[in-house]
């Protein structure tokens, strides 16, 4: 076996902590060099507390000479200049989501990776649950018979524990809900219904540039045809965290808490019944593990990632477009508070 | 005063009458608003509004230095930790005294009076008497030091609303949680004080507690000013419903008599604080991970002094079973502080606030119903 990549985790937040630690040294194919965050105490803690035999550092460009892969988990809006310094050092890089906050820096690193024929990948776990491969197979394979439409919702009191808190910040998050976790279900309903033709989106930013709760139609003109779908995003209250995708013949559901299996909803002969579905001979591991284990074969392989920075691309144009023709969400319980101002104006 | 060229400091913003304040200052067309966040992951709700997320703690009196900025109106609608209403409250005192702020709108609770306010404390300046609950008996402590800082010169008025309802409220939310769950009933006929007090007309009293001069050191009773009675409130969210759910009666003497048989109130407290503190969310919480006998006690304390909208909405979230079980008939048994607060008599008078702030509820009950309607349908409680 050849020697495994040796590999530095940037930024030491939440999701270092939660996923990319486990994953990286649960992982035969990689080695952990460095852990790297401004906030160097921080790092030496976590090596510490989790027991690694890594170095900390403060600036990641200390360690570009010495690594041949990154996993890139800082602060969105510090993403592309970080991504552009390693692939100028010629180190391959695994990406979290958004890939940038903008659709044209996004494109500005996917291009410079092609150029220096490295591996950019964007870190998209979800679509390395099974359920994401099984339920494209489920509506290639004509299960559900023709798709009629989708409706997929995401919701639940906001909790990510940030260690920056950057997330509220519209210049470092770049957006809202939307791009903070609208990236993630984009990034599937386009990979499973198609190119979107179409879309109508509305939020209830009333002004930051950070939107808490969402609605977006869309139309997909992939090769089923065209394909509308419902997606809810809240970072206030509970949904029915769920995809629902319903065919002429049947209905497939992913919860989003069991992402691993997909349900069959159809009725026989009168009486609605259900199937649970899922992948045999699916590698174990949590979804990070299978994403950086698809980082790691496509350096080896010199291959295509399972998400590249082009489809990044397109996402986070969508979004942007999204954002641009964006209409507020009507909250007429608020609109107490707008009679006062008329009554101030008197 | 006129606020409305003001930059106004709220505390407790990413609370639900704290959030609605945001929301109502942008409306009222302020130029700016600083909002006090302590823990930046519960900003949602008021992360979409134009307004200065400034982080601090009011534990930490530097923090709030830096957080109030230029501010020179405070509306503190911040608890802080169990043990800290008062010195939390202090600490802003002092700050807000300090920078030479115009005008500190204390937002009191009505449950200085108790969990079940005794007949008798109907008008402002009825006595308190300690009640032993930490929450009740820590915000009066808390009115206290607020009225010391007015006579140092502060500019104070203190509110003290009761039930605050509308949307976002727990009182709203969790009854209809209850209510698909069959953990709801009627205690002795639903008759007791509910004591509405809609959130926006909370807010409008803040809005007098500016401008009015009249009002400075002294506190009020804010109500909707209806004699909405506990079965009335219940009644409106059973009847969004659909189906509507059923409803059972019960007698204090049957919550008595099943009490007895059952682990009462303080133990489930106690496993609820317990539960609480061994989960990891807590332990983030307090950033340290071995479980001592003194974080325990930490725990209780800091359990013990929420609001009881909160006790019950961390039990449901930690999922710690209620105190009490069903009685032998197969009823539900309220706990001790669903008890205690459905069974008051007392119907707040808000004659002083009418009288002195020039305060008049526009939200009556119906039309608040109307709009917690909308708002349980757009989140997704209907």
């Amino acid at each position: 076996m050849t020697e495994p990549f040796r590999l530095a985790i940037l930024g030491c937040g939440a999701i270092t902590r939660s996923e990319h630690i486990p994953a990286v040294s649960a992982h035969p194919g990689v080695q952990l060099v460095a852990l790297v965050d401004t906030d160097l105490p921080r790092a030496k803690a976590l090596i510490r507390n989790r027991g690694l035999s890594c170095r900390a550092v403060a600036d990641y460009r200390e360690v570009l000479g010495q690594v041949d892969a990154v996993v890139n988990a800082l602060p969105n809006h510090l993403h592309v200049s970080s991504n552009m310094d390693c692939l100028r050092a010629g180190v391959h890089v695994l990406c979290e989501k958004p890939l940038a906050i903008t659709a044209a820096e996004a494109r500005t690193c996917t291009e410079f990776a092609e150029e220096k024929k490295l591996v950019l990948a964007v870190g998209m776990n979800r679509r390395f649950a099974a359920s994401h491969p099984l339920l494209k197979l489920i509506i290639e394979e004509g299960q559900l018979g023709s798709i009629q439409n989708y409706d997929f919702q995401y919701g639940g009191a906001f909790d990510w524990r940030s260690a920056s808190g950057f997330y509220f910040d519209r210049a470092k998050a770049g957006g809202g809900a939307l791009l903070d976790f609208g990236v993630h279900m984009l990034d599937s309903v386009i990979d499973w219904f198609g190119p979107v033709s179409g879309f109508d989106y509305q939020d209830d930013d009333w002004g930051s540039g950070i939107e808490t709760n969402l609605f977006l139609d869309l139309k997909h003109a992939g090769r089923f045809g065209e394909i509308p779908g419902h997606l809810q995003i809240s970072r206030t209250f509970g949904l029915k965290n769920r995809l629902l995708v319903r065919g002429a013949a049947a209905s497939a559901e992913i919860s989003v808490r069991d992402p691993e299996v997909v349900v069959i909803h159809r009725v026989i002969g009168g009486a609605p019944v259900s199937q649970t579905l899922q992948l045999e001979n699916f590698s174990g591991g949590s979804s990070y593990w299978r994403q950086l284990d698809n980082f790691v074969q496509s350096i080896a392989n010199r291959g295509k990632p399972e998400v590249d920075g082009w489809q990044a691309v397109r996402v986070l144009e969508l979004i942007e477009s999204c954002y641009a023709h964006k209409r507020r969400i009507a909250e007429p319980w608020t609109e107490i508070g707008a009679e006062i101002r008329a009554e101030a104006r008197r | 005063m006129n606020w409305r060229n003001e930059t106004v400091f709220v505390t407790g913003a990413t609370g639900f009458i704290g959030g609605r304040v945001c929301e109502r200052m942008m409306q009222a067309g302020l130029p700016k608003v600083r909002a006090l966040v302590h823990g930046m992951h519960r900003a949602a709700r008021i992360a979409r509004l134009p307004i200065e997320l400034c982080p601090g703690d009011l534990l930490e009196r530097e923090s709030l230095r830096q957080a109030l900025g230029e501010a020179k109106v405070v509306i503190h609608c911040g608890l802080g930790p169990a043990s800290g209403i008062v010195r939390g409250t202090e600490n802003m005192l002092a700050v807000a005294h300090a920078a030479g702020v115009k005008r500190f709108i204390h937002v009191s609770t009505a449950a200085i009076y108790g969990i079940t306010p005794p007949p008798g404390s109907e008008s402002e300046d009825a006595p308190l008497r300690r009640t032993g609950d930490a929450y009740c008996d820590n915000k009066a402590a808390a009115e206290k030091v607020v009225l010391k800082y007015g006579e140092r010169g502060l500019p104070v008025v203190i509110l003290r609303p009761s039930i605050v309802w509308g949307p976002y409220s727990a009182w709203n939310t969790r009854l209809m949680d209850d209510l698909r769950e069959g953990r709801v009933a009627l205690i002795a006929g639903g008759h007791g004080a509910c004591n509405t007090t809609y959130v926006d007309n909370l807010i409008d009293a803040m809005a007098l507690g500016l401008e009015n001069d009249r009002a400075l050191n002294q506190a009020f009773f804010i109500t909707d000013g209806e004699r909405v009675s506990w079965g009335d409130f219940i009644r409106a969210h059973m009847a969004l419903m659909e189906p509507m759910p059923e409803v059972g009666e019960i007698s204090r003497a049957e919550i008595e008599a099943s009490r007895g048989r059952s682990s009462g109130l303080l133990l489930g407290s106690v496993k609820a604080a317990a539960r609480v503190a061994r989960s990891k969310e807590f332990r983030q919480m307090l950033m340290q991970v071995p479980l001592t006998e003194a974080a325990m006690k930490r725990a209780w304390n800091w359990v013990s002094a929420l609001p009881p909208e909160k006790r019950e909405r961390l039990r449901a979230r930690f999922g710690v079973r209620r105190a009490v079980a069903k009685s032998a008939n197969a009823k539900f048994i309220p706990d001790a502080v669903t008890e205690g607060t459905q069974s008051t008599t007392v119907f707040f008078s808000i004659e002083k606030a009418r009288k002195v702030l020039g305060y008049e509820p526009r939200v009556r009950f119906a039309d608040g119903m109307k709009l917690v309607e909308q708002w349980l349908r757009y989140a997704a409680y209907l």
